[in-house]
């Protein structure tokens, strides 16, 4: 599906959260993860500064690993100020899709 | 960071060339896109640019790290570089040149208007 990244612009931190917090991950492996699920637009850059965003609002807790090749990778983890925002983010979805699904149905 | 550092400013140019240096490395299209991540950032600098040199460091940290893992950069930054720059120095709110060059032509006017009593 094309063009939805406009729609996708909120909710993508809140994806991005959901998937660290089922195991401890790195960049790229979130930007495959999301690929898979059908987002095909989103880029590792975006990815990337989500990941920055995350850190800087004390969300996650990072680690430096060396990586086979290359320089080494940053894995992400959430912590527990982490899991708050993630239960915030679930709660304020439910909330926007029911409201949403209701318009949907023609209801008020 | 020491006095002289400071006053001179030669701890930037060092970092610049460490920049450099890394950035020679990379494949082609990588290297391409440093340049425009360049070029983008800096209308997000301070007076000296210091500020950008953690911003600039980390940009640099991914290309290394996705050129490492082959990807094209395509794949990395799509076709926003401009965008990914914004997110990358704080949003679209960060404050640039651009903003500051507003905000005083908006005060010129406001101060023009007080004047002219309207």
């Amino acid at each position: 599906m094309d063009d939805l990244t406009e729609m996708l612009k909120g909710t993508l931190e809140g994806c991005v959260l959901e998937i660290i917090g089922s195991e401890e991950t790195y960049g790229y492996a979130i930007t495959r993860r999301l690929n898979d699920l059908g987002f095909a637009d989103v880029v590792e850059g975006t990815v990337y500064t989500i990941l920055l965003r995350l850190e800087k609002n004390g969300l996650v807790q990072v680690t430096k690993r060396p990586s086979g090749l290359g320089p080494p990778r940053k894995f992400y983890a959430l912590n527990d100020a982490g899991r708050d925002e993630l239960a915030r983010f679930w709660a304020k979805w439910e909330y926007v899709t029911s409201r949403i699904d209701k318009l949907k149905e023609g209801g008020r | 960071m020491n006095f002289w550092e400071t006053m001179t400013g030669s701890d930037l140019t060092r970092e610049w060339k460490a920049f450099e240096v890394r950035a020679a490395v990379l494949p082609a299209d990588h290297r391409a896109a440093w340049e425009e991540i360049k070029g983008h950032l800096f209308p997000y600098g301070d007076f000296t640019g210091r500020n950008l040199m953690p911003i600039l460091d980390s940009a640099l940290g991914l290309l290394e790290e996705t050129a490492a893992d082959g990807q094209s950069i395509h794949e990395v930054l799509g076709d926003d570089i401009g965008g990914f720059c914004a997110a990358l120095a704080g949003g679209e709110g960060a404050r640039s040149f651009r903003d500051r060059w507003r905000e005083q032509l908006n005060r010129n006017v406001a101060r023009k208007l007080g004047r002219l009593g309207g």
